[in-house]
């Protein structure tokens, strides 16, 4: 009987591969020495008050926080309409919109950052927050389309049609009837759209500019200049921000039926 | 006497494919006809037509002395109840029922959806989810839903068609109770001659995208114009004869003696009779006896004959 002891091996392994580096910052962020080091020199929750305690952490976390929310925001309030369109109407090159709406999901962060930077931003001169919050707004825009698509397809069309003989315009059966029986892809759709933002580097890299920057593009930064355990901490404390997020996305409506 | 429904020269199209070629249809206040065909024959295109959910490419259509040719769904005063009901997954029963007329802004509302839920025996599920409720109840919301709202006509998608066999009785029951409570002039769709012949006061035979033949059960029952009626309503005896044909159904077909000889190639035990299949000179011949008659064995040669007086004639083979 060495098949269930082998699959238990293979699992344990692959769950340790895929979780063990967020054990590993956790405990190199309790250290309670100077340096970023595993494993920990002591212990102690210093890093974790000094996180809170770093202006720039402040300001970097309040552009990433508003980032995501509102990127996201404006890229659900584009992709609702372009997933109901899709879904709804037999569309000319319908398959080519798809797909085109899913490139910057495919095409490498980097690239994407630097074409922005080089054809967007450079040529117009749009403020650095401005070019951040087109390009987040582009890169959630595919994961919108897709989850709410997806909630669409598993609704009926002719409950529609019921609104619109029950006397709704066009509009009001999307606002009375559809949009409440997709809510749980739109909200799905919101949190992998915020944690896509959020912790999104190799765009925001480019983009970030003096004065404004994502925050992990800022705790890129810090770990140039300073190589303490602040940045473990601040590392573990937005891990668990999206463990909690998606836990709770889970719990209250299935999260992993829209992903 | 005007019409309160009427369909003049009305083609529906999708591209280059005709659903439905000028048909004209005129219905009485009150009334209840059937659009009855086989699927793809026009039946529900044409009730969608109607209720404004496909436009159409040509024609008029006019509803309570209303041309409602270009008004939206929305403004048509036409009721439906969908196959499969289409109630609002996240309403309840009541609000289900108070949906269009919230939108209307109906003042005693509560009255009349309650009053909605007592036609149609569901007032103790009000504050029901739909997806708690069977089959049969859920087309009884979809009903009151549409009744509330007290629709110029009502159009019913086949109904019947997604209950089982003791509900479908139940409900056909109901919606002649309810046609003769409300007075509502109803359209109802369904590829089903037992429950057209049944409940309606006309019907519509529709073939291709055009109508065959209308009439009254008895008279669609009775005297099919054309091959294709005729098999609908069980003549399934078809023998061509000059430019049109003669049809019989199966219990007419005189079996042991006459001037016409087959061989038995089928036999089926079907409750109170036992179909037969001939293989004759003049084609299949389906016949029946009954059931305690003696059967006969596959290969037999039996003659048989095709009485004249039972015979009905049809204007086409086809």
């Amino acid at each position: 009987m060495t098949g269930p002891i082998l699959r238990g091996l293979i699992l344990a392994l692959t769950l340790l591969f895929l979780i063990g580096p967020f054990f590993i910052i956790v405990a190199a962020a309790l250290s309670a020495g100077q340096s970023l080091a595993f494993p920990p020199d002591g212990l102690s929750l210093r890093w974790f008050i000094k996180v809170f305690e770093v202006e720039s952490f402040r300001t970097s976390f309040a552009v990433s926080m508003s980032l995501a929310i509102f990127g996201t925001l404006t890229a659900l309030l584009l992709g609702i309409p372009a997933a109901y369109a899709l879904h709804r109407y037999p569309i000319p090159g319908a398959e080519a919109i798809r797909l085109t709406l899913s490139t910057p999901i495919i095409v490498p962060g980097l690239i994407v950052g630097l074409a922005l930077l080089r054809y967007l931003v450079i040529p117009t001169g749009i403020g650095i927050y401005a070019a951040l919050f087109l390009a987040h707004t582009a890169l959630v825009l595919p994961y919108a389309v897709r989850v709410v698509s997806a909630s669409l397809a598993n609704l009926r069309s002719d409950i529609e049609e019921a609104a619109l003989l029950l006397g709704a315009t066009r509009t009001g059966a999307f606002l009375r009837v559809v949009l409440p029986n997709i809510r749980g892809g739109v909200l799905a759709a919101f949190i992998l759209g915020f944690v896509t933002s959020f912790n999104q580097v190799p765009v925001s890299l480019f983009l970030s500019g003096p004065g404004v920057r994502t925050l992990p593009i800022d705790m890129i930064a810090y770990m140039e200049i300073t190589y303490d355990p602040s940045v473990a901490a601040l590392s573990a404390l937005l891990a668990l921000m999206s463990v909690g997020i998606v836990f709770a996305a889970e719990r209250t409506l299935g999260f992993s039926r829209y992903v | 006497m005007s019409d309160h429904l009427s369909l003049e020269d009305v083609t529906i199209a999708y591209g280059q494919t005709v659903a439905v070629e000028a048909l004209d249809l005129a219905v009485a206040d009150g009334e209840l006809v059937t659009l009855l065909g086989p699927s793809g024959c026009g039946k529900t295109t044409t009730m969608r037509a109607i209720a404004g959910l496909v436009s159409i490419r040509s024609g008029r259509i006019e509803l309570a002395g209303r041309d409602i040719t270009r008004v939206p769904p929305s403004r048509r005063g036409v009721g439906l109840v969908f196959q499969s009901y289409a109630l609002f997954p996240h309403l309840n029963v009541f609000e289900n029922v108070a949906f269009g007329l919230r939108l209307a802004g109906t003042s005693d509302l509560r009255r009349r959806v309650e009053a909605g839920l007592a036609t149609v025996g569901l007032s103790d599920f009000a504050g029901r989810p739909v997806a708690a409720l069977s089959g049969g109840q859920q087309q009884r919301v979809a009903l009151a839903r549409s009744l509330v709202m007290e629709p110029a006509l009502l159009l019913l998608d086949e109904p019947l068609s997604n209950l089982d066999a003791r509900l479908r009785l139940d409900m056909r029951t109901e919606l002649q109770r309810l046609q003769r409570e409300t007075g509502v002039t109803m359209i109802f769709v369904t590829h089903d001659q037992g429950e057209a012949l049944a409940l309606s006061d006309r019907i519509v035979v529709m073939r291709d995208g055009r109508i065959e033949q209308i009439g009254t059960p008895e008279e669609i029952w009775s005297r099919p114009i054309s091959g294709f009626v005729a098999d609908f309503v069980g003549f399934e005896v078809i023998v061509p004869e000059g430019d049109g044909a003669l049809a019989w159904r199966p219990s007419a077909v005189a079996l042991g003696a006459g001037p016409h000889r087959g061989r038995v190639v089928g036999t089926a035990f079907a409750g109170e009779r036992r179909e037969i299949v001939l293989e004759s000179p003049l084609g299949r011949i389906k016949a029946e006896t009954a059931a305690t008659a003696p059967p006969h064995a596959l290969g037999t040669e039996l003659a048989f004959d095709l009485p004249r007086e039972r015979a009905v004639r049809l204007a086409r083979v086809g």
